[in-house]
């Protein structure tokens, strides 16, 4: 493997306002499903990027906090050896990935999943008639019965990786081309993607600042020691009332 | 097919009044070898006494020191008071393999007093929950339990099975402590007099006996388990930061059950090599023992495997980190000599039928087990007691503390507390016969030979 | 045994051999009923079939519901078979002899109901986990994609299908003296069928011999597979480091104990069943429910302190996820009053009821407790599944409830439909009680007298 990557995202909970930019980007890049009222009454809406809203406070003192959540990619990932037919597994630029083909729909990964980032296709997805075109051609559109969940948009990253080895040059680093939907479409530079094998890449960077002893970066439940490629930093704020959740 | 052949329970001892007449001789003079072996065991008992002085040079505010001596009391409650389950348990299943060794087994409920002693510096040691230790006596985050509630739980749990124990070799051994007064005279026969409370073999005594031991049967096995419960999590799980297993007290309880079985086939045969009771202790009783020995080895695996397993699977770090601490760390040779004496050594030995079916087979992979239990307990208690009174309640932080390695106090501690154990149970055969006579008695009366057909078959009775 | 009564072997042949010989008045009807609710569960696989998983009650959390629910209810009962048949035998225990066969056909039709419960059907998409033969098989190995043996799910299939095959053979083995019973007393095809199954039975010594020496070798090669199975169907659940209430390390003996005591439960439900639909009374003595009374009350003791053992040691961590998961468990309402319901019928009303002599020794009160215990059970695995998907998470805002819906609920009654089903039938070809088994008991039974009174005894080899 010539130049190896490691993707990885960092997630600067300080910049969230909670838009839900990333949700829609996600959304139409992915064809995933539109998740209406009826589905999400049922509680089989599929979002890969959800944003959770926590209140703190009292009125009028009130606080909203987001956190963007998706799959974290963790290297010892949970999902991946309970799946009876290697539908999920590790790739070698560190992403956990998701083979619709070989999914059987046991779900057994869903309950594996301590972020609950995984989402089943309970119906037979359906567009209206007035959005048949736009679904993204790079993206398989997933039938029912099977698991989904944020890919960090693989096809993205492939189609860079194809581009630039057919010019002859390197995957840029923050090439929008390359950036998931979600990273493009945040208002605020909440999100950075990029490779941390690539020691100038803006993610590395953070991640060398943040993950030191005094930098602001943590993972989620880091006690379940699952590894995660994503690192979240912390919200800096004077008015904050005790440690945050995770 | 069978005159004489060992394997039928057949005694050559073979009517009541002989049997009678042979068990009560016994308890009479003490051999010079008795005396040999019992001034020996409280020779070792006196060096165990200059052990636990030195141990006590070291205070008591650090838990390090008193690693080995922790693992000695669950040593002694894993096997010797775990004993008297091999009377209790086939009781209650009416095998009558279990007649000739039942008391053998029960006079080990003596020990627990033994043991109770023993433990009474171990509630000293233990860390109060004033430091946030995890404890069985939770009550919500705030904790209004007193600081000392599993100091206080576990002694009462120790001192009641030290009393069942007792009371239950005594109840058992009532018609035989009557016999005794019945064949003696002078002052022997007032002291036994008073030892069997008036017994006199009514059918209302009898009535009485039965029910009695059943339900003080099932009340020693209760205690049992709910000690192995308490002691296993208050002096040894909750110590550990991180160390959160359910299985864990079961785990140890099943173990007591196997090292039990273990413990009560060695001294099957030095009661049979060396105190001459051939007669009675027949391979009847080791194959007997050895299957059930062979079955618990089994169920070692099975309950170290369903531990180990979910411990193993998920990576949690705080989960590794006990594995770490006790099965692949620095207490690996103690691990990998109690896994190998405790399941794969009864495993291959014992699914082979000649040494199953034999006297000398048992017996050897019994002893395997005893000192694997050995290992099992200081690869437990001796590194929990190396990590107790960390900081963090949920995790483990490296790197690991060394294997500690124990020092003269506590070899002699060691060692003390087995001749200890040596000397409570030979003086108790001074008092209570070692073989069950009534049961024996009583074994004659359901076995019978009858002609059947072309061959003769032996007839089991079984009491309703 | 006090109060047995002995019978000719020409008796025996007559009692046992009526379910087979001729059809009792109710079979049919009975059959024809659980044929149909058996049918309707298949109509409504059929509809998930062609809707999706959408038509359950499923949801995000709750992604297993009442399939898995069944599932686990069914492997347990499926280890009354070889609780009774492999250990009693090998204890030589005299009251299991009426009683073994029918607890091992017990255990093949809920094997096939556990797998019909959730394996084959409850999968997103059934072809692809290669219905009706699960996922285990390397379908793409061509390709070199094999299954992947670390997931509890390819040792779930695994130990099941070994477990199903061994109990068959088991109850093959047990079935062939008595096969050749039939051979001779029936005519025409009918005997052609059985003189096949019968394998040229003679009854010769040595044939004796091998069938004793099989009986033996199966149930001692079966107990390891009865301790694995339900071991793995625990690990499907406590290996995952995601599920809190799960995740514990006491799964595995706590489901085989559980299992043990519904599967005994059932076996003696089942027998108080054979009293009355055959009346072979003769041969299920009120001395057979008190023996199996004895051994409920100390294997529903041994689940409880596991039950506890389990519960307290979820308390033990003091962590917030799982003690949110207990409190949905026990306070929060709809699960509240299950819980209750599951801890009086699983325990606190059959086992203090067992205590007494009375009930150990009447029909009907053992029919009750029984049944109750495996409400009790099935409610057992019911809030182990469900209010331990549907806690609060960490992070996640979404947990809402759980209700069955009508497809699944119709699917978990014709699981029901075909353990009975597969019963009845079974009994009208084979004869549900082993006759040489019992004519054997009757040969070896003897008494002694010890001075004026008479005990039962028996000939031991």
């Amino acid at each position: 493997m010539e130049g190896r990557q490691k993707w990885a995202m960092t997630v600067d909970v300080d910049r969230c306002i909670g838009c839900q930019a990333c949700v829609i980007a996600c959304q139409s890049e992915n064809n995933i499903p539109i998740s209406d009222e009826p589905l999400f009454n049922q509680r089989r809406a599929m979002e890969w990027i959800r944003i959770e809203r926590y209140w703190e406070g009292e009125f009028p003192d009130v606080k909203a906090r987001f956190i963007p959540i998706f799959c974290q990619h963790c290297d010892d990932a949970p999902c991946e050896p309970v799946c009876p037919v290697y539908a999920t597994y590790h790739n070698s630029e560190g992403l956990n990935v998701q083979v619709y083909n070989r999914c059987i729909g046991s779900r057994l990964c869903v309950n594996n999943c301590p972020y609950q980032v995984r989402y089943f296709n309970f119906w037979e997805p359906e567009w209206p008639e007035s959005l048949q075109n736009q679904l993204n051609p790079d993206v398989t559109v997933r039938s029912r019965g099977i698991m989904e969940k944020c890919t960090f948009c693989i096809q993205r990253i492939r189609r860079t990786g194809r581009e630039a080895k057919r010019d002859g040059r390197k995957v840029e680093d923050g090439d929008r081309g390359l950036n998931p939907a979600c990273v493009n479409a945040c208002p605020t530079d909440t999100l950075v993607f990029g490779d941390v094998m690539d020691p100038d890449s803006r993610v590395s960077k953070l991640k060398e600042k943040e993950m030191s002893e005094d930098g602001r970066g943590y993972h989620l439940l880091g006690s379940l020691g699952t590894g995660p490629n994503v690192i979240y930093l912390k919200k800096v704020d004077e008015h904050a009332s005790g440690p945050t959740h995770a | 097919m069978r005159s004489g052949s060992a394997d039928d329970g057949h005694t050559a001892v073979s009517g009541p009044v002989e049997v009678s007449r042979d068990l009560l001789e016994r308890t009479r003079p003490a051999s010079r070898l008795f005396w040999w072996a019992a001034g020996g065991s409280a020779a070792l008992l006196a060096l165990g006494v200059i052990g636990f002085v030195i141990r006590l040079g070291d205070g008591i505010e650090k838990t390090d020191p008193w690693g080995y001596y922790a693992a000695l009391v669950a040593f002694l409650l894993t096997t010797a008071q775990a004993a008297p389950m091999v009377a209790i348990a086939p009781r209650l299943a009416k095998a009558h393999w279990r007649r000739p060794i039942s008391r053998a087994a029960e006079i080990f409920g003596v020990v627990g007093v033994l043991n109770l002693i023993l433990f009474i510096p171990l509630v000293w040691v233990l860390p109060d929950l004033g430091d946030g230790r995890r404890s069985l006596w939770f009550f919500g985050e705030v904790r209004s339990m007193p600081a000392h509630m599993p100091h206080i739980v576990t002694t009462i749990s120790m001192t009641a099975l030290a009393v069942v124990g007792c009371a239950l070799l005594w109840v058992s051994s009532l018609p035989d402590l009557a016999s005794i007064r019945d064949n003696s005279g002078g002052r022997r026969r007032r002291i036994f007099a008073k030892l069997a409370n008036g017994w006199h073999g009514t059918s209302r005594q009898w009535f009485t006996q039965y029910h009695r031991l059943g339900i003080l049967g099932a009340f020693y096995f209760m205690m049992l388990v709910f000690t192995h419960f308490a002691f296993s999590v208050e002096f040894g799980m909750s110590l550990v930061p991180g160390w959160i297993d359910a299985l864990f007290p079961a785990t140890h309880a099943a173990n007591s059950l196997q090292a039990g079985v273990a413990t009560v086939l060695v001294v099957m045969f030095l009661l049979r090599r060396f105190c001459g009771f051939g007669d009675y202790i027949e391979l009847d009783q080791f194959w007997g023992l050895g299957k059930l020995l062979f079955a618990l080895s089994l169920l070692w695996f099975w309950f170290w495997f369903s531990s180990f397993i979910i411990l193993w699977y998920g990576k949690k770090p705080n989960e590794e980190a006990v594995l770490d601490l006790m099965m692949v760390g620095p207490y690996m040779p103690a691990f990998v000599t109690a896994f190998v004496l405790n399941f794969v050594a009864p495993l291959f030995m014992m699914v082979w039928n000649p040494v199953r079916k034999s006297i000398w087979g048992p017996t050897l992979v019994a002893t395997g087990v005893l000192i694997g239990t050995l290992f099992d307990r200081i690869r437990i208690y001796v590194s929990a007691y190396t990590v107790a009174g960390a900081e963090d309640k949920h995790e483990m932080h490296l790197p690991l503390p060394p294997a500690n390695l124990p020092d003269l106090a506590d070899v002699l501690l060691w060692v003390g507390a087995l001749g200890g154990v040596a000397l409570v149970y030979l003086m108790s055969t001074r008092v209570i016969p070692v073989i069950n006579i009534w049961e024996q008695k009583e074994a004659l009366l359901y076995k019978i030979h009858k002609p059947f057909h072309r061959t003769e078959v032996l007839v089991l009775g079984k009491k309703d | 045994m006090q109060e047995h009564i002995q019978l000719t072997q020409k008796e025996i042949n007559r009692d046992l051999l009526s379910g087979v010989l001729k059809s009792p008045k109710w079979w049919l009807p009975a059959v024809l009923v659980l044929l149909v609710v058996f049918l309707i569960g298949a109509a409504a696989f059929g509809y998930l079939l062609n809707k999706g998983l959408g038509v359950t009650g499923l949801n995000r959390p709750v992604m297993w519901g009442v399939y898995l629910v069944s599932f686990v209810f069914w492997i347990g009962i499926s280890h009354a078979g070889i609780m009774i048949s492999a250990i009693l035998r090998l204890t030589q225990a005299e009251w299991r002899r009426p009683v073994t066969r029918a607890a091992e056909v017990l255990t093949v039709f809920s094997l096939i109901a556990a797998l019909l419960s959730a394996p084959l059907v409850h999968e997103g998409r059934p072809w692809r986990a290669g219905f009706p033969i699960p996922w285990i098989m390397p379908w793409d190995f061509a390709r070199g994609i094999w299954p992947n043996i670390r997931s509890p799910f390819v040792w779930d299939p695994s130990a099941i299908l070994t477990y199903l095959t061994a109990s068959s053979l088991f109850i093959y083995v047990a079935l062939i003296p008595d096969l050749a019973i039939l051979r001779d007393r029936l005519s025409g095809w009918k005997s052609g069928f059985y003189s096949v199954l019968s394998l040229g039975w003679r009854g010769s010594p040595r044939q004796w011999k091998l069938q004793a020496v099989a009986g033996i070798l199966l149930s001692a090669l079966v107990l390891p597979v009865f301790v694995s199975v339900h071991s793995i169907v625990s690990w499907d659940f406590a290996v995952n480091i995601g599920a809190e209430g799960w995740h514990s390390t006491i799964f595995a003996p706590y489901f085989i104990i559980g299992a043990i005591h519904s599967g005994v439960a059932a076996v003696a439900t089942v027998m108080v069943a054979m009293v009355w639909l055959w009346g072979w009374d003769r041969y299920l003595r009120p001395d057979h429910f008190d023996a199996i009374g004895r051994l409920l009350i100390v294997v529903g003791t041994t689940w409880f302190f596991f039950f506890f053992l389990e519960f307290v040691f979820a308390m033990y961590t003091l962590e917030g996820p799982e003690l949110a998961m207990r409190d949905l468990q026990v306070f929060q309402y709809p699960w509240s009053i299950l819980f209750v319901v599951f801890l009086i019928t699983a325990f606190f009303f059959p086992v203090p009821m067992w205590l007494l002599k009375n009930v150990r020794r009447s029909m009907f009160w053992m029919f009750v407790t029984t049944l109750s215990v495996n409400v009790g059970m099935w409610l057992e695995r019911f809030i182990i599944i469900i209010p331990g998907l549907l806690r609060r998470q960490p992070l996640v805002f979404d947990w809402g409830t759980y209700h069955p819906s009508i497809i699944e609920i119709l699917m978990v009654a014709a699981t029901f439909a075909w353990v009975l089903l597969g019963l009845l039938i079974f009994a009208r070809i084979f004869p549900l009680i082993p006759l040489f088994d019992i004519k054997e008991g009757m040969v070896g039974r003897e008494e002694i007298k010890i001075g004026r009174r008479k005990v039962a005894a028996s000939i031991r080899e």
